[in-house]
């Protein structure tokens, strides 16, 4: 899904997080947002999940207007900072909520959520862990779960906040290339926000850098770090 | 010429630079039991001692008399109508207040918490004023077979407004530390608000409302000024335990007053016990600083 | 274009804004709002702050309203030393029956006050098994008397500044304590001049809290304290007995002239503490 985003802005109060701005977003790209912290990177993501609504401006999801689609009906797979497991809730009932959550007509059968939520444990390579609690799991099996549950509800697309940031360095390593599989492999356009240029330069296909509720520049790794647009992308990029 | 450094130079009795001498620490001690025992225990103890001062039986029989079975009766109605009420309340309060921005939060907070600092006969005082005889309002209500003072719906008001905050104030600092993030992602998969509220928030919060629960019942129970102005004190009517218990006392008929009391102390057992249990085995899910 | 809406509450997908606010005001209204507004409008716009003060300025009154903030001011600085030091046994020491008497400091929470008027009474009389003690010992009499007041309001307020304290003392980090021995203070002194003032912030807000409870504390005082006016007729019980005689200016007055006391001095306790977390923050 091609998703394009037209001088979007929002204001908190008094103070603006984004200024418009706008981004075209190519389907099946995997997209990183790079900036500092107050940048507006998560609060466009989050925008772009439902979770915020815009002061102004408008996203299109494939072309038709999605800026007043409930957070419901987006079908973004959301992957929370925090992950936001269910702490109450096996890894199996966290990966099955979307599904359970659908009306009757469109839900599936048990078995066949069985069935999803095994073939997702598996394309997380961690298929034993079904039976345990978020708060049994390492740092790094916790993001893998956060992954498979927004994978499970089958979505248009994969929305990211620092997938990576509550990792160690190690542990981040590995995970960067599962994600990129993941992506390889569901052919999902996906954006993650990130503070690590190294990470935006390595994972994604396109990276936009942000600053102050601005975008910077737009573009691919090799471009941005051969020909930075702007001072301050010049500064950011080889911090 | 060289000090040699005997191992001995440790002192006899070491003690770490964070504690005090052991005689002070068991006089700090021993004066805390002391006063705990002359104030607490001793009157728990008197309880149950006047009451049983003309043995079993006898305060058995005090509490099968028809007005003490009639306050019983009034005050779990009582309790049965205001705590749902005060756990609706008080799950609505947290969820507007800690789900969402707004202005005057701050005061809604205030205004909840005043209950606290009203004395519990102006709560009654209140309520007499609004729907007394003498008022416009109470008036219109008496004449239309509706009497609040002096009734079982002005009781179930003033002990509202006594136990107005204990839900509120228990969920709003543990709602506020797990954050909005885990219902932000039950919506994204897809869950309705009902759906979110019911399989995500509540199972997080239920051991809090559940200690929330438990204090406003004990007070709920237990109230005394507040429901003294309004009720009337009818006999068999609107009369609950704690006020059938000043009657008792007053009309010198100790053993049923004290067997009334005893049953409202095991009342208080039961709380203290089940919120002690609550406070060592999900002492992350309550709030974190003690609130009464 | 999405049209931007000027609203109290900044927009959000979080379901349930209308239900939520709107059962929380509700309720907020009918029990604590408009009986507070009808309260206070009945006294200053009804009879005004004079009529008001003509009501309380009389002996009767003067001196239940007296009675009422000194043995509340009493009580709460003997809970506010003795909440302290209970605190402290209870974190930093380890005995026998420790954990029972941690869950028992709850207990004038938990007991209807009217349960502790009777049972205190019953001990504290002069027939009773303290009350006798005392009057041979000492010559006083505790029931029926101020001194029976106290003993009340003392039960009362009991658990509150230990259970603001005690969570303090937990997070205290004893290098704080170490550093002050090597700098060559006494335990004692470490103790005063170091422990204490971190104490002091969470140490006030329970004071105020058993202040404002017990300033208001009706049930568990009328059994012991012999009601006698002008001698050891409190407020709250005032306010009763104007009831009672239907004169219902009379109580508003009462109750607004409690209120007021009570709103003073909590205001006065919010400024120290202000005051004294401000020097905390500058170390």
């Amino acid at each position: 899904m091609n998703i394009e985003i037209e001088e979007i802005s929002k204001d908190f109060g008094t103070t603006a997080a984004l200024h418009p701005v706008s981004l075209s977003i190519p389907s099946g790209t995997l997209v990183a947002l790079l900036g500092p912290s107050g940048s507006g990177k998560t609060t466009l993501l989050r925008i772009l999940g439902g979770l915020e609504f815009p002061t102004a401006g408008r996203v299109l999801f494939d072309g038709a207007d999605a800026t007043n689609l409930s957070v419901q009906d987006r079908r973004a797979g959301f992957v929370f900072q925090s992950y936001a497991l269910f702490r109450h809730m096996t890894v199996f009932d966290n990966i099955a909520y979307g599904l359970r959550a659908r009306p009757r007509k469109s839900r599936p059968q048990t078995a066949e959520i069985a069935r999803r939520v095994t073939k997702l444990l598996e394309l997380i390579k961690l298929p034993d862990i079904g039976a345990r609690y978020p708060s049994q799991l390492s740092g790094g099996q916790r993001q893998r779960v956060a992954l498979a549950r927004a994978l499970a509800i089958e979505p248009r697309m994969m929305l990211l906040d620092e997938p990576f940031g509550a990792l160690d360095a190690k542990v981040r390593r590995e995970l960067r290339q599962g994600l990129r599989d993941i992506h390889d492999t569901t052919g999902l356009t996906s954006i993650f926000v990130t503070h690590d240029q190294e990470e935006a330069m390595e994972l994604a296909d396109l990276v936009v850098v942000m600053s102050m509720g601005r975008i910077e520049q737009v573009g691919k790794p090799e471009d941005i770090r051969a020909r930075p647009k702007t001072e301050f992308v010049r500064e950011f990029i080889s911090a | 010429m060289t000090d040699t450094l005997t191992i001995s130079s440790r002192p006899r009795a070491f003690r770490p630079a964070t504690t005090e001498p052991t005689m002070v620490k068991w006089a700090l001690i021993a004066f805390c039991l002391a006063v705990l025992t002359v104030l607490l225990f001793a009157p728990l103890f008197a309880v149950f001692d006047e009451a049983l001062r003309r043995g079993w039986a006898f305060a058995v029989a005090s509490l099968s008399e028809p007005d003490a079975q009639a306050a019983i009766r009034l005050t779990l109605l009582v309790a049965a109508i205001t705590v749902p009420l005060n756990a609706v309340f008080g799950i609505a309060a947290a969820w507007a207040i800690t789900k969402f921005d707004w202005r005057g939060k701050a005061w809604v907070i205030t205004l909840i918490d005043l209950p606290f600092s009203v004395s519990p006969v102006v709560a009654g005082l209140l309520f007499v004023l609004m729907f007394g005889a003498n008022s416009a309002l109470g008036a219109w209500l008496v004449a239309n077979g509706f009497p609040v003072v002096f009734a079982v719906p002005g009781i179930v008001l003033a002990t509202l407004f006594i136990t107005f905050p204990f839900v509120a104030r228990e969920l709003i600092p543990v709602m506020l530390e797990q954050g909005r993030a885990e219902e932000e992602a039950a919506l994204t998969l897809g869950a309705s608000g009902w759906r979110t509220f019911l399989t995500v928030t509540l199972p997080n919060i239920r051991w809090a409302l559940l200690y929330g629960v438990l204090l406003c019942n004990a007070r709920a129970m237990g109230e005394f000024g507040a429901v003294a102005v309004v009720s009337g004190k009818i006999r068999g009517q609107t009369t609950t335990m704690p006020l059938m218990i000043e009657m008792f006392y007053n009309e010198y008929l100790s053993v049923a007053a004290f067997t009334m009391a005893g049953l409202l102390a095991l009342l208080a057992f039961v709380t203290l016990t089940l919120k002690t249990a609550l406070e060592w085995r999900y002492a992350d899910q309550l709030a974190a600083t003690y609130r009464h | 274009m999405t049209v931007r809406s000027f609203t109290l509450r900044s927009p959000t997908p979080m379901p349930g804004w209308g239900l939520s606010f709107g059962i929380m005001l509700t309720m907020l209204s009918v029990v604590v709002l408009i009986p507070m507004t009808v309260l206070l409008w009945r006294g200053f716009v009804g009879f005004g702050a004079g009529g008001i003060w003509d009501v309380v300025n009389r002996p009767r009154v003067w001196s239940a309203l007296e009675l009422s903030f000194r043995a509340a001011l009493i009580a709460s600085l003997f809970n506010l030393v003795f909440g302290v030091i209970l605190a402290w046994v209870l974190v930093r020491y380890r005995f026998p029956g420790k954990r029972l008497i941690d869950a028992a400091v709850d207990l004038p929470f938990a007991l209807p006050t009217a349960v502790a008027g009777i049972a205190l009474t019953a001990i504290y009389a002069p027939n009773g098994v303290f009350g006798s003690v005392i009057q041979d010992t000492f010559g006083v009499r505790v029931a029926y008397t101020e001194l029976g007041i106290w003993i009340a309001l003392i039960f009362v307020g009991l658990p509150f500044v230990v259970r603001t304290v005690q969570p303090v003392i937990e997070e205290i980090d004893r290098e704080t304590e170490e550093a002050s021995a090597t700098l060559g203070a006494s335990r004692l002194r470490t103790l005063t001049h170091v422990v204490l003032p971190m104490l002091a912030p969470a140490a006030l807000t329970g004071f105020a809290l058993a202040l404002a409870r017990s300033v208001g504390e009706y049930g568990s005082v009328i059994f012991i304290a012999g009601n006698l006016p002008n001698v050891t007729e409190i407020a709250p019980l005032l306010i009763v007995i104007r009831l009672e005689e239907f004169d219902y200016d009379g109580a508003v007055a009462i109750a607004i002239a409690m209120l007021t006391i009570s709103f003073a001095l909590l205001l006065a306790i919010n400024l120290i503490q202000i005051w004294s977390r401000r020097r905390m923050g500058a170390v």
